[in-house]
């Protein structure tokens, strides 16, 4: 029993300790540069990239055994995001090149699963919760809001999923659960460290130009990913892997994509 | 359970979609049924089971909102997922508050069961680690002083520096957020054991989930009365050890005092019948010598025989007294001077071959023997004593072989008396010395007070010296005295 047979470290990190700034600033300046200069395609896409390498490296700095040998990994996720949406969008069937993210943060020794029976079992509580989540927004906004299910061309589906896996909900749930919910859970108590970092990640979500910016969509966003982050964070808690929460996250946005007016 | 509600939350959502009444149904109502079991059975999990029929019921809802606005049947939907929400989390935390009662009253139960009985401190905590964890849902740790040592549940030591160690210092309470070493915070919170005579030891709770202010609490309370347990189980063991040795102390002097007591009035008996034996003869010769007249030469018997059976009486009531003495805790009266023990033994073995023919008496002297310093009177009375006792209780025609040499390991003088009867047994062997004890065969074999060898063993002891007594083989009985030499 740790209680007895450990003294605690005295060092705890602090809630934003190690986060690689100077990278970040990189990043924001790129953008900004990129916007200012190139084409708003490619602008979009440089932005997109620098946005979720940013997320991604910086939950992979936070959890990192030392830190500070991670504060330009924001610049490598953002570099192997942007290859990515530049293959996804000049090669037909480049989407696959977003696998290149989860290959590059297993090569990194991003630590963010327990193994075995554990893991599985995060996978399948989470393929459920988001199975039903999903399902739930499907019929909510089939009834309302002019809102229908469109299953649309498979390969547009088959884009858009692979975008959600490389970049979208891994950046997300990396960051705001592996990263920002698990450093807040280590000082604070569940319901605490849930709420910041649900409210995180719901603004993050309101901010994205992606999102239509309606009154109506962004209540029901934020309704939903709400749900999203809670049950996200209470499958990190219980089962101490990001399986679940990525696999929730999946199949939540794939029932999003499903949805069209 | 869980399988049954959510049937029930999905049948009430098809009943809700099939009423003509739609979104205003009265089967809304019925969302409470289950929110309120699943409440009463896992607490928490009413607050996800009302967010369930919530998300159920949102559909019917919200398109009602969308197509008439804030009506009067929408806005009685939303007051029904209002108290929907409501319901759920208050109940639940009613229920898990309730459950959570009911664990510390159980757990107090326990702890009552636990510190029950005569197991030791160790096993007691054991015990104790066991009912806390079930009932507390983690991992339980219990450290408490018991005198010099620290005894521990929960791990083999305690290491310096850790949430127990700081806790047995400070004797404040200390609750850790993360305790690290885990994908997972792991919590832990650790109390003092406060006894009377201050912080007895401490209790620790740790696991992945949240520890609460409210359940921090709850533990305070639980530590407060785990100590004041273990303390009074303590004195009450204490107690029972004290009146279990008492009993034991008091049983034995019952029965010391009973045995005494028999042996006394074996005594009296013994001495009434030895002290009767010289008087009678004594009585009779005087009779004789006062009623008749005799010859010169039956005078002198006569006399010699009256001057015999008054020095029996005259050793057995030294005998007497110097066990009077003995009893009072006083040493026998001694005229210590320079002795050649050898000497005082073989004129004692000399006068006892001249009276006893009926057994072979073999001395064995080494000379020059070293001098000790002994009443020699005294002396001669225990080598006397020994002989006598060796002759009186080995048969007749046996050997009775005296031995007295320099001792080996010591300057002193060993002298041993060595027969061929049949022994002493095993059990009496230390008892022989005890005044008034007599071997169940030697009572039979040879009358006696039971007093020949306490008084011995007094005059040894007051000599500075040693007797044990031992069988030797094949058959036969050894005593052997030592005496501390002159230096």
């Amino acid at each position: 029993m740790r209680a007895l047979e450990y003294a605690p470290s005295p060092l705890r990190p602090r809630l934003l300790e190690a986060t690689p700034l100077p990278a970040l600033v990189a990043l924001a300046a790129g953008w900004g540069l990129a916007a200012l200069t190139l084409p708003a395609p490619a602008a979009r896409g440089i932005g997109l990239a620098a946005a979720h390498g940013g997320l991604l490296g910086t939950a992979l700095a936070w959890t990192a055994a030392d830190g500070a040998r991670e504060r330009w990994a924001p610049l490598e996720a953002a570099l192997v995001l942007g290859v990515a949406t530049l293959f996804a969008h000049l090669v037909p069937g480049g989407v696959v090149a977003y696998a290149a993210v989860p290959s590059w943060l297993v090569w990194r020794r991003a630590d963010w699963r327990r193994g075995g029976a554990e893991h599985a079992r995060a996978m399948l509580a989470g393929a459920l919760f988001g199975l039903l989540l999903g399902l739930h927004l499907l019929v909510n906004a089939s009834l309302t809001l002019g809102f229908h299910v469109r299953p649309g061309r498979p390969a547009d589906l088959l884009a858009w999923l692979a975008y959600d896996l490389g970049a979208n909900v891994l950046a997300a749930e990396a960051f705001f659960r592996a990263g920002l919910f698990a450093r807040a859970h280590r000082r604070w108590p569940f319901a605490a460290a849930a709420a910041v970092s649900t409210a995180a990640s719901v603004t993050r979500y309101l901010l994205d130009p992606l999102l239509p910016h309606t009154p109506e969509i962004l209540a029901g966003a934020a309704f939903y990913l709400a749900l999203l982050g809670v049950g996200n964070c209470w499958l990190l808690a219980r089962h101490g892997s990001l399986a679940g929460p990525v696999a929730a996250g999946l199949l939540f946005f794939a029932a999003y994509r499903l949805l069209a007016r | 359970m869980a399988l049954a509600i959510a049937l029930t939350l999905a049948g009430i959502t098809a009943l809700i979609a099939v009423s003509e009444a739609g979104v205003a149904s009265l089967w809304r109502h019925a969302y409470h049924v289950p929110v309120v079991l699943a409440a009463l059975r896992w607490g928490s999990g009413g607050a996800l089971a009302a967010l369930a029929a919530i998300l159920l019921y949102t559909p019917f809802v919200l398109p009602a909102l969308e197509r008439a606005g804030p009506s009067r049947a929408v806005l009685e939907a939303l007051v029904t997922l209002a108290l929907l929400l409501g319901v759920g989390v208050s109940s639940g935390a009613l229920a898990a508050g309730g459950r959570r009662q009911r664990a510390r009253y159980e757990a107090l139960v326990a702890i009552q069961r636990a510190v029950d009985g005569d197991a030791p401190l160790d096993i007691v905590l054991v015990r104790l680690r066991a009912c806390l964890e079930a009932r507390l849902g983690g991992l339980v740790g219990l450290a408490v002083r018991d005198g010099d040592r620290l005894a521990l549940a929960g791990a083999a030591a305690l290491a310096p520096g850790s949430p127990v160690a700081q806790v047995l210092g400070s004797g404040a309470p200390l609750y850790v957020s993360d305790l690290g070493g885990g994908v997972r915070p792991r919590r832990c919170f650790v109390a003092p054991l406060a006894g009377r005579g201050g912080i007895t030891g401490a209790l620790a709770l740790e696991r992945p989930g949240d520890i609460g202010a409210d359940e921090r609490r709850a533990l305070l309370a639980l530590a407060t009365h785990l100590g004041l347990a273990l303390e009074n189980a303590r004195l009450a063991a204490r107690q029972r050890r004290f009146a279990e040795e008492l009993a034991e102390k008091v049983t034995a002097a019952t029965r010391h005092i009973v045995e005494m007591d028999r042996m006394k009035s074996d005594f009296v008996a013994i001495a009434s019948h030895e002290l009767r034996t010289p008087l009678t003869a004594l009585q009779g010769f005087s009779e004789l010598l006062a009623t008749r007249r005799f010859a010169p030469s039956d005078l002198a018997r006569v006399g010699a025989i009256m001057h015999a059976e008054t020095e029996r009486l005259g050793r057995i009531v030294a005998d007497f007294l110097d066990l009077a003495r003995l009893e009072r805790g006083l040493a026998p009266p001694l005229r210590r001077t320079r002795v050649d023990a050898g000497v005082v033994v073989s004129e004692a073995v000399e006068v006892l071959r001249r009276a006893r023919t009926t057994h072979a008496l073999e001395l064995f002297c080494d000379a020059p023997l070293p001098p000790v310093d002994a009443d020699p009177d005294a002396l001669d009375r225990v080598v006397k004593n020994l002989v006598g006792n060796a002759v009186k209780y080995s048969p007749a025609g046996s050997r009775v072989r005296v031995a007295a040499r320099p001792h080996a390991a010591s300057p002193a003088v060993e002298i041993t008396v060595e027969d061929e009867g049949p022994g002493i047994a095993e059990a009496d062997l230390t008892r022989v010395f005890e005044p008034y004890y007599r071997t169940p065969g030697g009572a039979r074999v040879a009358a006696g007070a039971g007093l020949g060898l306490a008084v011995v063993k007094s005059l040894v002891d007051a000599h500075g010296g040693t007797i044990r007594a031992e069988n030797v083989a094949p058959h036969g009985t050894r005593m052997t005295l030592i005496l501390p030499a002159l230096s």
